[in-house]
């Protein structure tokens, strides 16, 4: 190998690697030391009734979190104009006012949820006892605000009773109600990873440079490491991989009129058809459900459609395996690569519902190629899999007909997940494309990135199903020529 | 350039190829998976040194085809070993990797490099390729509408622009009408008396005698002579009558 060539190679790595690491820490930074969640709320069932001077309404809960930052509960007029404030004050178990938000009553519609944000985030610390407690400085009978509260939760169609421990439970005036304040907490937690990204991502950089280091020597001895033969293979297939890559994408749509426009049409007219289904039949509380069903199509089609292809790459290739020396997983690699041209078509009318429906376009899209990766990864492997049983085993194209089917109603693609029962779901996320699925949901929709967990639950799931299949493949590719 | 020591290569043959799980598992069940073992190749050792030409003869299923698979990288040897140095390339089968939906501009592309030549080889010899087919416009039209003649004429053209280190030919190929037929087998000879490593196997002793620097006799998987063109040729042709 051409030493200056790698010198070349592993600058450029180095490079892209630090613009990597730093892109990533401006548009993933506060995700890495911050992380944002909030309180399940109760259903409301009753007012506590009129909040006058002199009334307080107290709530006490645990910290579950660092941070405070806002409220929102539902507050009724009595569908009157009035013009006191309700006070909200996070106290201490010391009872020390912690701070304090107030609601002015003139700008409150009756029975909306409402906003109370505190200037500055109440510090908390997890584990310990503190209250909200509600009064108003101004309130008197005929002009006063209400709140409410309850003892049920609601999943999916089901009101559920919950257990609330005597001490939780709200107080009026000293007095325990019977329920829950209907209140959501607005919380952030401090996560230790976005302290040592720096070091993390420097020792990293290091090692990757050590490595390069590495390979500059073993050149120089002429020692030949597997990545230098990686990257020879590479250098010596690439056109014979791009020349196959463009036959697929060629032919698969010479014959239609619309030819390419397929690729756009098809993900669109399947998410209309969907869209109509399921939010007319099935009324899905989903925000944005378009775009919800629009990523989980776009994926699942992809990953459908490059395992269909390498499913039957080796089979379908058998004239050529049996005649010409290439190497054999040049075939599925090829199948799934022009899938994925597929899957960057697709990716436009991705956008254009994304701009259409007012998704924010926020600079966490960048980490998209990521998603994109992971599942190019977890399909090759599957693929890589299903094409050696397939030597095998002709059966395997109909049975994978079956399971894709199935793969595609266990993964949540037109549902939410959260109609999946507590009792299956580690049995549940057992599926690598639901974390797929919801690293890409959570950067399109929510505009943030994912929690660092999800990126490593990516990797895991896409990478060891590679190296099975690749394995598999590997130690059954002799074989191959005997059996086509 | 081409060692091979000891090569071989062992199939095993059921009666009914099975060819789906519910058969396996049945068969298996029945205890009626039968294998035959059947030697396609045994003990095969030869060593071709750098611009040699090496014929191989024998009857029909001698393992003839089998050892330029093994050569060429196809297929494994069940045991013993081939080493070679160099790019092979294989002219087997012409049209293997033809997609009769790409027109010929393309096709010749893709079967190019699936042969293993460059991008930069394949632009610089175009012009070479298209003409020596004598396809003119056709070029740009898809393989689904060219006469047979046509395709195997492309085939040929691609198949030979090739300056390989080894070259396999299994028999001369001599495709088209009368004088395309007489331009290919001259190519053919160009390219094999041109200084390269060759491997060729034909049935045609004549052709052998005129070209083989060493030739091997295969039957039935054995090595039966191998050494001198005229000795072993006349050997074989005394064992035929």
């Amino acid at each position: 190998m051409d030493i200056d060539k790698l010198k070349k190679g592993c600058f450029y790595a180095l490079i892209c690697y630090m613009v990597l690491a730093v892109t990533f820490y401006l548009v993933a930074g506060e995700q890495l030391r911050f992380k944002y969640s909030q309180t399940d709320t109760i259903t409301p069932a009753q007012p506590v009734g009129e909040i006058v001077q002199g009334v307080e309404v107290r709530q006490p809960f645990v910290a579950q979190a660092d941070e405070l930052l806002s409220l929102s509960l539902r507050i009724s007029t009595y569908g009157r104009d009035n013009s006191c404030h309700l006070q909200l004050a996070i106290v201490n178990d010391m009872d020390e006012i912690l701070a304090c938000t107030e609601i002015s009553g003139q700008y409150v519609i009756d029975n909306t949820i409402n906003n109370a944000i505190f200037a500055e985030p109440v510090q908390l610390k997890q584990g310990e006892n503190y209250s909200l407690v509600i009064s108003s400085p101004d309130g008197a009978p005929g002009n006063a605000l209400t709140v409410w509260f309850g003892n049920t939760v609601t999943t999916a169609r089901l009101e559920i009773a919950k257990q609330i421990a005597p001490e939780r439970q709200l107080l009026l005036n000293g007095q325990p109600l019977d329920g829950e304040l209907h209140c959501q907490m607005n919380l952030g937690t401090y996560l230790w990873y976005g302290d040592f990204y720096w070091f993390f991502a420097g020792g990293l950089g290091i090692l990757l440079a050590a490595y390069c280091l590495y390979l500059l020597r073993a050149v120089k001895n002429g020692r030949i490491s597997i990545v230098l033969r990686l990257i020879a293979a590479f250098q010596r297939y690439d056109y014979l991989l791009r020349q196959l890559i463009a036959r697929d994408f060629k032919t698969k749509y010479k014959r239609s009129i619309l030819g390419v426009f397929w690729s756009f049409l098809n993900p669109l007219l399947t998410m209309s058809v969907q869209y109509v289904v399921f939010s007319t039949l099935f009324k899905s509380d989903i925000p944005n459900f378009a775009l919800y069903l629009l990523i989980g199509i776009v994926c699942f089609n992809f990953f459908s459609e490059a395992v269909g292809m390498a499913l039957t790459s080796i089979v379908g290739n058998a004239a050529l395996i049996t005649k010409v020396y290439v190497p054999k997983y040049i075939y599925p690699v090829s199948r799934v690569l022009s899938s994925t041209v597929n899957l960057l078509l697709s990716l436009i009318p991705l956008f254009a519902v994304m701009l259409f429906t007012g998704a924010a376009v926020r600079p966490a899209l960048l980490l998209l190629p990521f998603g994109l990766f992971c599942l190019l990864v977890f399909s090759l492997g599957v693929g890589m899999f299903l094409a050696t049983t397939m030597v095998f085993f002709r059966d395997t194209q109909f049975l994978w007909g079956v399971v894709s089917m199935l793969w595609m109603y266990i993964t949540p693609i037109f549902y939410p997940e959260s109609i999946i029962p507590d009792s299956i779901m580690p049995l549940y996320k057992c599926n690598p494309l639901y974390h797929i699925v919801r690293f890409i949901r959570i950067i399109m929709m929510d505009g943030v990135s994912p929690e660092p967990k999800a990126y490593c639950l990516c990797l895991l799931v896409s990478f060891i199903p590679l190296l099975l299949g690749a394995f598999i493949f590997k130690k059954q590719q002799d074989k191959f020529v005997l059996n086509l | 350039m081409i060692k091979a020591d000891k090569v071989s290569v062992k199939y095993l043959m059921t009666y009914d190829r099975v060819k789906s799980i519910k058969e396996y598992l049945v068969q298996l069940v029945k205890g009626k998976i039968q294998y035959e073992e059947f030697w396609a190749l045994k003990n095969i050792s030869f060593e071709v040194k750098r611009g040699e030409v090496l014929g191989i003869i024998g009857h029909n299923g001698a393992g003839k085809s089998t050892l330029l698979k093994v050569i060429s990288g196809i297929l494994k040897p069940t045991s013993g070993s081939v080493k070679v140095n160099g790019v092979v390339v294989p002219m087997l089968e012409l049209g293997s990797g033809f997609d009769f939906d790409l027109t010929g501009r393309e096709n010749i592309f893709l079967n190019g490099s699936i042969l293993g030549y460059s991008e930069k080889f394949l632009k610089e010899k175009y012009d070479e390729i298209v003409e020596f087919s004598e396809l003119g416009q056709f070029i740009d039209v898809p393989l689904r509408n060219y006469s047979s003649g046509m395709v195997m004429r492309l085939a040929f053209s691609i198949a030979t622009m090739v300056q390989p280190d080894i070259l396999i030919v299994d028999e001369i190929l001599a495709v088209g009408d009368a004088d395309f037929k007489e331009k290919s087998k001259k190519r053919m000879l160009e390219l094999m008396g041109g200084g390269t490593t060759v491997l060729f196997v034909s049935h045609s002793l004549e052709q052998i005698r005129e070209m083989c620097d060493k030739v091997i006799w295969l039957d039935h998987g054995q090595m039966k002579m191998i050494g001198d063109t005229q000795e072993v040729c006349d050997a074989y042709a005394g064992g035929m009558e």
